[in-house]
């Protein structure tokens, strides 16, 4: 396998974006990622997009986002692994170099969620996991199955609502350090605890928004790189795995074996440990699945979340920052884009571009994308390095 | 047209209502026997697999010799939650508790707990699956405190 490196990044204003279309929003990051990474559009030989879809009036979004960027003969296709499907095509535009087969590729995320109504929206997700068992007669929606697993961690580890608060609260902390996040406003514990409550004992500021937003990324090959950029950011390992679509086949909702499978793949192929880690992102989509996410991916002990958001070891200054950029909670979540936005954010950590406050201080370079699809459904690893 | 505070929108004229048709024929068995009060699952003849939700592929040895069996209606409650914002099409549902519950079979069953206060409800608890009919005659099963 040929090494492969981050050469361009491009993110558009996360949020309520009707002001404009798929195609337009897709366009923000597309343009910023080759403008970013020094590449003319013609040395971009595929694009792969990452788009859950179903909330937009488009049903090929692949070529509807080539087509108004201008893109003609590039092989391209639309990838889905839910909310990881952005990873996904990081994946695929990461292969494609790795293999031999292009030297200059680019993956792009979008998803656009707004188009519908918020009920409709929760409804096309509540319907994500295994449809006749969970939805037709049991209405399951996403802040449900989490809830599942916020209440069995409660049970068996003693986690508490304000140790899931606490996540809230450090995402809107460094969100409103982040100009691209959907909220760049502080919030209190109190705030938090006393938001509406969505799936108890999940409440509306454990859950992430319902967002509209694109992030885009070019990858080269290493005679490409060395040629485009000063600043390389590679890519040292992905894993992925997955677990069953139906909650009730899982073993036990203390933790994503999606998660624990994806990371141990990810740390081997990358050759490091969870200690070499300088900054993460983990998907929190909700403030369990944070918790949850430091101990799958071994960042501390299984049951021990709780403890590691209340001593603040995910802030800058701890051991291991995590979500930086405000996370999906304040950043937002546009399904499709997140797993690009999380790299585009890795990117910039790493490269020492992060905005003043929510810089990680980098010391072994290596840093970590944590992205689930669905409920643990599925999951991607990604090690990004300064070095080769 | 727009709202005062929208940028110029297109609100599509063309709606599109899904409903979807699920072949249902190799798992028929499970819902008839549920109609009956009957709570009955896949289980593999050649490697002893129990499957749930019923299958008529074993997914672990790949074999197709499935045989039906009535399962126990004793369940542990492993975790629940109480559903206050509703999917669309559960609008006129008042909120809901939905839970997982262990059967002494191994496999395990996510349905809703009738009648319970989510306020008492710990992990642990004793659960049982009893059937009931929609309004429209369908047969689904639900948890009740045993």
């Amino acid at each position: 396998m040929r090494n492969v490196a981050i050469v361009g990044i491009g993110h558009s204003k996360f949020g309520k974006r009707t002001d404009v279309d798929l195609a337009e929003l897709a366009f923000e990051s597309i343009k910023a990622a080759i403008e970013d990474s020094g590449a003319e559009k013609k040395d971009i030989q595929n694009v792969t997009v990452g788009s859950a879809g179903g909330w937009y009036e488009e049903n090929l979004p692949a070529v509807i986002v080539n087509e108004y960027a201008g893109f003609k003969d590039v092989g391209t296709m639309r990838v889905e692994a839910a909310c990881a499907s952005g990873s996904a095509a990081v994946r695929s535009a990461y292969l494609s170099i790795a293999s031999g087969e292009a030297d200059v590729t680019m993956a792009v995320g979008i998803e656009k969620m707004t188009e519908v109504d918020t009920l409709t929206a929760v409804e096309l997700m509540g319907r994500s996991g295994s449809y006749l068992w969970e939805f037709e007669n049991y209405g399951m929606t996403f802040p449900a199955y989490y809830a599942l697993y916020a209440v069995a961690h409660m049970n068996r580890y003693g986690t508490s609502e304000e140790d899931m608060a606490r996540v809230a609260v450090k995402a809107h902390h460094y969100g409103a350090m982040n100009p691209l996040a959907q909220f760049q406003k502080e919030i209190t514990l109190e705030k938090a605890l006393s938001s509406q409550v969505v799936s108890w004992p999940l409440k509306l500021y454990d859950a992430c928004p319902i967002t509209d937003g694109s992030a885009a990324v070019v990858l080269a090959s290493e005679e490409m790189a060395k040629k485009l950029s000063d600043t390389p950011i590679w890519i040292k390992g992905i894993g992925f795995s997955s677990d069953s679509a139906n909650l009730s086949k899982r073993g036990d909702y203390v933790g994503l074996s999606a998660t624990v499978d994806a990371s141990r793949k990810a740390y081997a192929a990358a050759k490091i440990s969870p200690t070499d880690v300088d900054v993460a992102t983990c998907h929190d989509c909700f403030t369990i699945a944070e918790l949850m996410a430091y101990e799958d991916l071994g960042f501390c002990a299984k049951g021990e979340g709780g403890k590691l958001i209340r001593e603040g070891q995910t802030e800058v200054g701890g051991k291991i920052p995590v979500n930086l950029d405000g996370g999906l909670k304040a950043k937002g979540h546009p399904v499709g884009a997140t797993g690009v936005s999380m790299t585009v954010e890795i990117s910039k950590q790493l490269r020492g571009e992060a905005e003043r406050g929510r810089q990680a201080p980098i010391k072994n370079g290596v840093g970590l994308v944590h992205n689930v699809g669905g409920t643990g459904h599925y999951c991607y690893v990604t090690v990004l390095s300064r070095s080769k | 047209m727009a709202a005062r505070d929208e940028p110029p929108t297109l609100h599509s004229k063309r709606s599109l209502n899904l409903r979807f048709n699920i072949p249902i024929s190799k798992t028929s068995r499970f819902w008839d026997s549920l109609a009956q009060g009957k709570f009955v699952t896949t289980k593999c003849a050649d490697c002893g697999k129990v499957s749930f939700p019923p299958q008529a592929d074993c997914p672990n040895c790949m074999g197709g010799n499935v045989e039906w069996v009535e399962l126990g209606t004793d369940a542990e409650l492993l975790t629940f939650t109480f559903v206050q914002i509703t999917p669309t099409s559960f609008v006129d549902h008042d909120p809901y508790v939905v839970a997982i519950g262990r059967l002494k079979e191994g496999v395990n069953v996510l349905a809703w707990i009738e009648g319970a206060d989510p306020a008492k409800l710990k992990p642990g608890e004793k659960l049982r699956i009893e059937s009931r009919k929609d309004p429209k005659g369908s047969a689904y099963y639900v948890f009740v405190k045993a």
